[in-house]
């Protein structure tokens, strides 16, 4: 029967699905640019987006842009399936990526066996066009 | 902030009532007709009618609006104070510390704390409710930031911390095996365990990885399952058909910038919640003789143990091999089979099991010999809110 699937009878992974406070990110990460929010005030940047520096609560920020090199915080690796899109996909690895810039951002480690993925692993940022329009920050080992 | 935790609380409130629901598998049953059953078995060990309740304070699913009201208006009681808590699994224990408050403030003299979920049948209920394996309703699950990913679900973000954890400190997953199978003994001397097979650890280490490093008995139970305790002023205490068990201590701490910031999923709140229950106490680590704690996947207990310092931080993973978890160990803990082989709602069983154990009521198979402390927490909320109880013996 998969034979006669037809792609838009797969189901589909999820996109992301923006707030008004996170669309500025997509919007960059669309054009391949990793941008998160630095703080006019004290400098600090900052990520998951929201109005206010969580740092000192100014609210004069900038959309600035990030050199997209970081480190493996932590990493897990996702045997089970959650969502029927991501079947093909086991075992992946999920990871919070910290960035030089201090913001952790949650993400795939691609590029790489999930087995040789370490805690501390320098990576960098790559985007994968996901649909018309739509592109996500993912790492791979730097 | 330091602050200093008043030990006018210590031991003026007690425990004197205790219930829980049929566990398990129990379909057809709505988490409040659960709860509800836990409560009116707990208002009979108590000896006490719904007519001797002036307070109600407790939780269920997320999707329960105004709990409380709900759960008052099935058992027909009317309440000076009632409210629904909202910090996840550690709200069952700070459910306890408001309703010590209330009593010492006047506002309610006996109060009823309880929490109920049907999380088994939820996820049983279809197939894709199955595969999804989730609690939340849809609406407040992410929408970017995870699932774009593939990052679903409570196992996924704590195995971050068992993993970091694990880098920083040469923690195995043979560690984590030694706590699934402790809590599996534990479990099979008691009745009501929702799991009733022995485990080994080449069972541990056979199993089907689930989101490394956590394989399926790493993870807790999908329970249908409520708890409900009683709690009252000592001097009322005294005429009750049950020995009371003083409350000690209670503290609450809460990593509210998030548990993927600073090193709060390998350091977590647990550690800061202890050090306010100690204090109110007037206890220490050395004076604990069990512990019950929140174990919603084997990591969080071997951070927990760290935390609260019954050993150094970095060094649970030697802890839990020496084997003092298990009942005649060091540290008996979990003694009913936890959350991981007993059932799961939301650290409330973790509350029964350390008021029970405080009695003295369980035959000498399941009894910690000599108990006079049991320290008891509470973890949950996006794993940044956390909460201890110390009772002492009734």
């Amino acid at each position: 029967m998969s034979d006669r699937t037809t792609a838009a009878d797969r189901p589909q992974k999820p996109t992301p699905r923006p707030s008004p406070e996170s669309t500025p990110y997509w919007d960059a990460a669309a054009q391949h640019k990793l941008r998160v929010q630095k703080c006019n005030a004290c400098g600090q940047h900052w990520f998951p987006p929201s109005q206010r520096c969580p740092h000192c609560t100014a609210a004069d920020f900038t959309w600035a842009e990030v050199s997209g090199r970081g480190k493996v915080f932590s990493f897990v690796v996702f045997h089970r399936v959650y969502h029927p899109a991501f079947e093909g996909e086991v075992p992946y690895v999920v990871a919070l990526v910290e960035l030089a810039e201090g913001p952790r951002l949650l993400t795939n480690i691609v590029g790489i066996s999930s087995d040789e993925v370490r805690c501390d692993m320098a990576v960098k940022v790559l985007f994968a066009d996901v649909a018309a329009g739509v592109a996500v920050p993912k790492f791979t080992p730097a | 902030m330091n602050i200093a935790p008043s030990t006018a609380f210590r031991d003026k409130c007690a425990i004197v009532g205790i219930g829980n629901s049929r566990l398990g598998k129990v379909p057809g049953v709505s988490s409040l007709d659960l709860l509800v059953e836990a409560m009116v078995n707990a208002l009979d060990d108590a000896g006490l009618k719904t007519s001797d309740i002036d307070g109600l304070i407790c939780r269920g699913p997320d999707d329960a609006y105004g709990h409380h009201q709900l759960i008052g208006a099935r058992l027909g009681i009317n309440a000076n104070i009632s409210t629904t808590m909202d910090n996840g699994g550690a709200s069952q224990i700070l459910s306890i510390a408001m309703a010590v408050m209330a009593i010492e403030a006047g506002l309610a003299t006996t109060v009823l704390c309880g929490y109920g979920r049907d999380a088994w049948s939820r996820t049983h209920a279809t197939e894709e409710a199955r595969v999804r394996n989730e609690t939340r309703p849809a609406s407040q699950r992410p929408r970017e930031f995870g699932p774009e990913y593939g990052y679903f679900g409570a196992v996924a973000a704590h195995a971050f911390g068992a993993q970091r954890h694990m880098h920083l400190y040469g923690t195995t997953r043979d560690h984590f095996a030694e706590i699934a199978v402790a809590f599996r003994e534990h479990a099979l001397r008691n009745p009501q365990a929702q799991m009733k097979k022995p485990l080994t650890k080449a069972e541990y280490h056979e199993a089907r990885l689930i989101v490394s490093p956590f394989g399926l008995f790493d993870c807790s139970l999908r329970s249908d399952a409520a708890g409900a305790v009683i709690v009252t002023s000592r001097d009322r205490a005294k005429d009750m058909k049950q020995p009371p068990v003083p409350i000690k201590g209670f503290g609450s701490f809460n990593n509210l910038r998030g548990w993927f910031m600073d090193d709060n999923m390998v350091v977590t709140a647990a550690k800061k919640s202890g050090e306010t229950a100690y204090k109110m106490a007037g206890l220490g680590p050395q004076d604990v003789d069990t512990a019950q704690l929140y174990d919603c996947f084997t990591y969080m207990v071997l951070t927990q143990l760290e935390d609260y310092g019954f050993c150094k931080k970095g060094e649970g993973g030697d802890f839990v091999a020496s084997g003092a978890l298990k009942l005649g160990g060091r540290l008996p803990t979990n003694t009913s089979g936890g959350q991981l082989s007993e059932s799961h709602a939301e650290g409330m069983l973790q509350i029964v099991e350390g008021a029970r154990q405080m009695r003295h009521g369980y035959g000498a198979d399941r009894q910690v010999k000599d108990a006079e402390i049991a320290l008891i927490s509470g973890h949950g909320g996006n794993q940044v809110c956390h909460s201890t109880l110390i009772l002492g013996r009734a």
